[in-house]
């Protein structure tokens, strides 16, 4: 009995560790990657580097316009994601404790929407967005993003609302409240924690994403981060060094905002898959 | 204005934006793809129609079936790989079997807030042939002239992007896990604690028939994101060499964005759509009957 349990203790470390220096080692060694001239990291790619070669970071900042990416990055993920969480709050409150039978459809196309990817959509949403002319502007990515933020932030959103008190609202209501104050009032106030888990987690998202980027846009300067470090894979250079500069410049402020919201992130994929 | 009035009133300005956004920017289009899913279109005049032409053409085109092969690899590396893992892990976490779980937790976790463009230029570096591996097995071996070959080879190829897949998400489903593990009360394992159970007994008899519900959705999650399976694999090799990595949202975007062939792109991401509803039906039909057996 004493026996299996100390196996079973290595067998849990052993598997710990493994899976800890999958995610350490890799970009601990982009890291130091990223300090090393192009030379260098052919030659020896395990070496450390013998000098801190900023070059990589300068030229792959100014050579492959990070900063309007950066920039373009921060415009959409910030934007959308307020607008998303904004609306998804409302539709929460509303479909959670308004009893109108109309809820219950709109709640069942919000639910279907959390099947429907990104893909199926794309053709016809960029035949609308050129007949529209908001194809290849700020405002045709930022659409999309809230749209498609927007049905697994109602999801989380109605469940949360659902379980407020009904008698808080109805308490204000009989002193003279509107409804539209009861939610700015009592429902944002008593919603903030999932308020701030959405928002964590729709902003992460919106920063990752890729695809809409890549196919809405074909002006440079409205693209945003991760199609900007994906240039650094084709013909535009064969410098590994600015390569790992972008890398690790695309990911370091992911991986403080991590550290930061970590609990965060970690209950907005929870919330998603808790049973009712 | 009256109570019921106002009432009313408040709940459509409260959910007509949304769902107007909602219908323009994901309803519409659907309808709209799934139209244009039985048409021949370039972009320019007007759609023709060709009824199942463009379903006949995919379903017959070798490069669309190995596409689906890949497509389908992902799932099982997802529900066969990721999912037991992530719950492995989370198992280990929850009943302390290390000490420092949430350092180990947070380690884990950490892939899922880099970029799947991020996470395919480092992978592609780790296995270029100047890369981490190639440097580690030839130090660690005799042969200096060792080379990564499995890209080149048609059957194989998609195996590096499998690991990578795994590497990034086993640890959303273990956090996922984790959290529905601490959900549950601990008077039950307890009590069967004192009736003298077993680790093994508590993790078969009590621990996963409760966690049934948590581990289909999760499923769910996994099927729909294998097929949509996109910005890794375009990153990583773009579905190359010769389409040996392709997986379906490559092939519809190739044909799409590359030929223009509209009616013909809009098929292939119908195709994807069909599949995930079905293969959610499916993994629902089992969970429904495992659930009812551990009633």
């Amino acid at each position: 009995m004493k026996r299996s349990v100390t196996i079973g203790k290595i067998l849990a470390y052993v598997l710990m560790i493994t899976f800890t220096l999958l995610t350490v080692v890799p970009l601990v060694w982009m890291i130091l990657s990223a300090f090393k001239p192009h030379a260098l990291i052919v030659r020896q790619p395990l070496a450390p580097p013998f000098t801190f070669y900023i070059e990589n970071f300068i030229l792959s900042w100014t050579q492959g316009h990070l900063g309007i990416y950066f920039l373009n990055s921060i415009v959409y993920s910030l934007s959308a994601t307020f607008v998303t969480v904004g609306l998804a709050m409302s539709s929460g409150y509303a479909l959670s404790k308004f009893q109108y039978r109309s809820g219950r459809i709109i709640y069942g196309f919000y639910t279907l929407g959390l099947l429907i990817t990104v893909h199926s959509v794309i053709v016809p949403l960029f035949i609308m967005e050129t007949k529209l002319g908001i194809s290849n502007t700020r405002l045709g990515v930022i659409l999309p993003y809230i749209a498609f933020g927007l049905p697994f932030q109602v999801f989380l959103a109605t469940t949360y609302v659902k379980g407020i008190p009904d008698s808080m609202q109805e308490s204000a209501i009989i002193d003279g409240a509107t409804f539209l104050e009861v939610f700015v009032k009592i429902i944002i106030p008593v919603a903030t924690p999932i308020l701030s888990t959405m928002f964590i987690y729709t902003f992460l998202g919106n920063w990752n994403e890729f695809i809409l980027v890549l196919t809405l846009t074909s002006d440079m300067m409205i693209r945003s981060l991760p199609v900007g470090i994906n240039s650094f894979a084709g013909g535009m250079s064969r410098d590994y060094g600015l390569q790992f500069a972008a890398l690790v410049i695309g990911t370091v402020p992911m991986i403080i905002f991590y550290m930061i919201f970590k609990d965060k992130i970690a209950q907005g994929f929870a919330a998603g898959s808790t049973k009712e | 204005m009256t109570y019921a009035q106002q009432k009313h009133m408040s709940y459509w300005i409260l959910v007509l934006p949304g769902i107007l956004v909602f219908a323009s920017i994901i309803i519409f289009p659907v309808l709209f793809s799934f139209s244009l899913s039985f048409t021949t279109w370039n972009g320019y005049g007007m759609p023709t129609f060709a009824g199942l032409e463009n379903y006949r053409t995919i379903i017959s085109d070798p490069v669309f079936l190995h596409s689906l092969r890949n497509n389908l690899l992902i799932v099982v590396i997802s529900v066969f790989g990721q999912i037991p893992l992530g719950f492995l892990l989370a198992y280990l976490l929850h009943r302390s079997m290390v000490r420092h779980g949430n350092f180990f937790q947070t380690m884990i976790f950490l892939p899922i807030t880099i970029s799947p463009v991020v996470v395919a230029l480092l992978w592609n570096q780790i296995f270029s042939s100047s890369g981490m591996v190639v440097a580690l097995v030839r130090s660690f071996t005799d042969n200096p002239q060792y080379v990564i070959r499995i890209f080149e080879d048609q059957q194989l190829a998609i195996v590096p992007i499998l690991f990578v897949l795994l590497w990034m998400h086993t640890g959303t489903y273990m956090i996922i896990y984790y959290a529905n593990l601490q959900k549950m009360t601990p008077s039950v394992l307890e009590a069967a604690q004192i009736d003298g159970a077993s680790e093994n007994q508590m993790l078969m008899r009590i621990i996963l028939p409760s966690m049934i519900g948590t581990i289909a959705t999760t499923a769910i999650f996994a099927i729909s994101g294998s097929l949509k399976a996109f910005d890794l694999i375009y990153a990583m090799t773009g579905g190359g060499p010769a389409h040996f990595t392709e997986v379906i949202a490559i092939y519809m975007y190739v044909n799409t964005f590359k030929y223009y062939k509209y009616g013909f792109g809009s098929a292939a991401s119908i195709i994807i759509v069909l599949l995930a509803v079905g293969l959610i039906m499916l993994l629902q039909y089992f969970s429904r009957r495992l659930e009812r057996r551990f009633e």
